[in-house]
């Protein structure tokens, strides 16, 4: 059987019809792979949460700076109504390069009303500040602020998460593909938080410190971004918990993250 | 074939070519916005490009990788092969676009360099799920890049063809590090089980084309060839080779092309100087040997490329006793000529 004589040469305008037949089939068979990539890839992606972040939509805050344990503004809502906001700063850091102008000329912030011109971050009931400009941090007075209330020891799953990332300003902000991101963010200043859920499937968020209550960051890195088990003593501010842990004693958890 | 380099030596073709990967990649990118922003509507902007790209990219690949295979089972996808620089060096934008977004977006804007974080910020190296797998995709777009940047044929002579097939050969590297980038990052937490088998059957798709390719080009080097008392190898009768066309054989470990034209046979060595084209597929187009590849040129009886050119390959001695075409097996230098025999 004497084969088709069709030769194709790139420079030369003609093809042959044989050839031209099967250029138009494999075309048409590959818009046909782009359009079901594009659908398969496209639909099965895990729904985003409607977390926001105000990006370019400043906001005028005002309440009573306190550190316990990280920077943090407690807001008058309504008589006896507080919310307590945690500040941040922008990027991946945290809110102390911002507010170090203001510590040289003040002194300690904490029971100091601060009037903050930032980027709110909300989900879940939870507030969070960005702030990108020391300029908009203004002192007007002072206040009262609360002391965490004690609520006992507890042993929790969860995940360890930025709080930036995780209540906006990504989606997601959490898992294995976030995890360089939470790292430089928390090593950075911002505050690691826990996120478990309760049996009702709510979500609890736990600002994390060391046994004495001081920030931990670097420390806590190896342990972001995966299912982790975590012992504690617990305590209540505002919509905030926050949770003692001994980082040495965090049990990494074989398993897919609860918070998913 | 060109003596001087430009940017790109447009014709027809490569205009039809370039106008068709860039609707194709318009139409992937617009369906997966869309489809992305109306089944769900909180996702953030950034989060899509860089899924968009990066899906785009590892699609355009499999298209790229299926393109060797498909010509060497039907010489009807040549023209598929003769831009497919071009279809690379878009796959590698849609690839640096994921890769730039993704480094913005996860490693700058920290107090370390987004280069070193990108190293540095998961340390779980000694795992296998943990791994930081954005590492295989920063030296898969390393590679890609490599091959796009030399995607034009002042390297392809500069590095002479050898080296520079070698160099675009680490595609297969690179195809093997996207594939761990994904499943050891996207997969484990974006975990549906069509994304997965999607992927799966791409990579099942390009094993199986290779394999079958692979098949049929080895009965060309399984050909074991009689010899006669001086060594000559026994080969074919002359009626076997079609006119202005070739049958390839393998002696002494070379691939070497016994063409027919005119009455006459000429024997040539099979690779193209220009990407290593296997000519013996090619034809005799204006009394010249013509690679199925690009259309380089050589004429039969020299192995050289038509003046002004400068391209040269091997040449064999041929002749016919009994009725069967014999080739001496050792080589003359690149150009050499030698008198064509007469195929009947």
């Amino acid at each position: 059987m004497k084969r088709s004589d069709e030769f194709y040469i790139g420079y030369q305008k003609e093809v042959g019809p044989g050839t031209k037949k099967l250029l138009k089939r494999f075309i048409w068979i590959t818009v046909l792979i782009l359009l079901t990539g594009a659908a398969v890839f496209g639909f099965f992606q895990r729904p985003a949460v409607n977390s926001t972040f105000d990006f370019g939509n400043p906001t005028q805050v005002s309440g009573v700076y306190h550190e316990s344990p990280y920077p943090m503004l407690r807001v008058p809502l309504a008589e006896n109504e507080f919310k307590e906001i945690v500040l941040l700063g922008f990027g991946k850091s945290g809110p102390n390069p911002f507010l170090k102008d203001l510590r040289e000329r003040k002194g300690d912030l904490n029971g100091k009303q601060l009037t903050i011109e930032g980027q709110l971050i909300y989900y879940n009931g939870r507030t969070l500040l960005e702030i990108d400009d020391s300029q908009k941090v203004m002192v007007s007075g002072t206040g009262a602020y609360e002391q965490p209330k004690s609520m006992g020891t507890r042993t929790l799953e969860g995940e360890i998460i930025d709080p930036k990332c995780y209540f906006g300003v990504m989606k997601p902000g959490y898992g294995k593909i976030h995890r360089s991101c939470a790292a430089l963010c928390i090593l950075g200043g911002v505050p690691p938080v826990l996120v478990t859920k309760e049996e009702n499937n709510r979500e609890v968020y736990f600002l994390l410190t060391d046994v004495k209550g001081n920030p931990i960051h670097q420390d806590i890195l190896p342990y972001i971004g995966q299912p982790s088990r975590l012992t504690g003593q617990v305590k209540e501010l505002g919509e905030w918990r926050i949770m003692q842990i001994d980082v040495s004693q965090i049990e990494k958890l074989k398993k897919e993250s609860s918070i998913y | 074939m060109g003596l001087d380099y430009k940017w790109v030596f447009w014709n027809t073709h490569k205009k039809a070519y370039d106008r068709l990967i860039v609707s194709g990649m318009v139409i992937y990118l617009v369906l997966f916005f869309t489809i992305s922003f109306l089944t769900n509507p909180e996702i953030i902007a950034e989060t899509v490009i860089i899924r968009a790209f990066g899906s785009l990219a590892i699609i355009m690949l499999h298209i790229i990788l299926a393109i060797g295979p498909l010509t060497r089972l039907n010489t009807k996808f040549l023209p598929v092969l003769y831009n497919r620089r071009h279809l690379g060096v878009s796959m590698f934008l849609a690839a640096l676009i994921h890769g730039i977004f993704a480094i913005i977006h996860f490693h700058a804007l920290g107090n370390v360099n987004p280069i070193y974080s990108l190293f540095t910020s998961n340390m779980d190296y000694g795992s296998l799920t943990n791994f930081p797998f954005q590492v295989l995709g920063f030296f898969a777009l390393l590679i890609l890049f490599v091959m796009a940047s030399t995607s034009h044929d002042f390297f392809l002579h500069n590095l002479s063809a050898k080296t520079w097939k070698r160099l675009h050969m680490m595609v297969y590297l690179a195809y093997a590090l996207v594939i761990l980038h994904v499943f050891l990052g996207a997969f484990q937490q974006e975990t549906s089980v069509f994304t997965t088998a999607t992927l799966f059957l791409g990579w099942l798709t390009l094993v199986s084309l290779h394999l079958v390719a692979a098949f049929k080009e080895s009965k060309v080097d399984r050909f074991v060839a009689e010899k006669n008392t001086e060594g000559w190898h026994k080969v074919c009768p002359p009626e076997e080779i079609e006119e202005s066309r070739a049958k390839i054989f393998t002696v002494k470990g070379e691939r070497v092309a016994i063409f027919k034209y005119d009455g006459k046979l000429s024997a040539i060595h099979n690779v193209c100087k220009h990407q290593g084209g296997p000519l013996g597929e090619g034809k005799i187009v204006d009394g010249c040997v013509t690679c199925p590849w690009h259309g380089y040129q050589y004429l039969p009886h020299n192995g050289q490329s038509p003046p002004p050119f400068t391209e040269k390959v091997k040449t064999y001695a041929l002749k016919i006793e009994k009725g069967m075409v014999y080739i001496n097996p050792k080589a003359f230098p690149e150009g050499t000529a030698i008198p064509p025999i007469s195929s009947s």
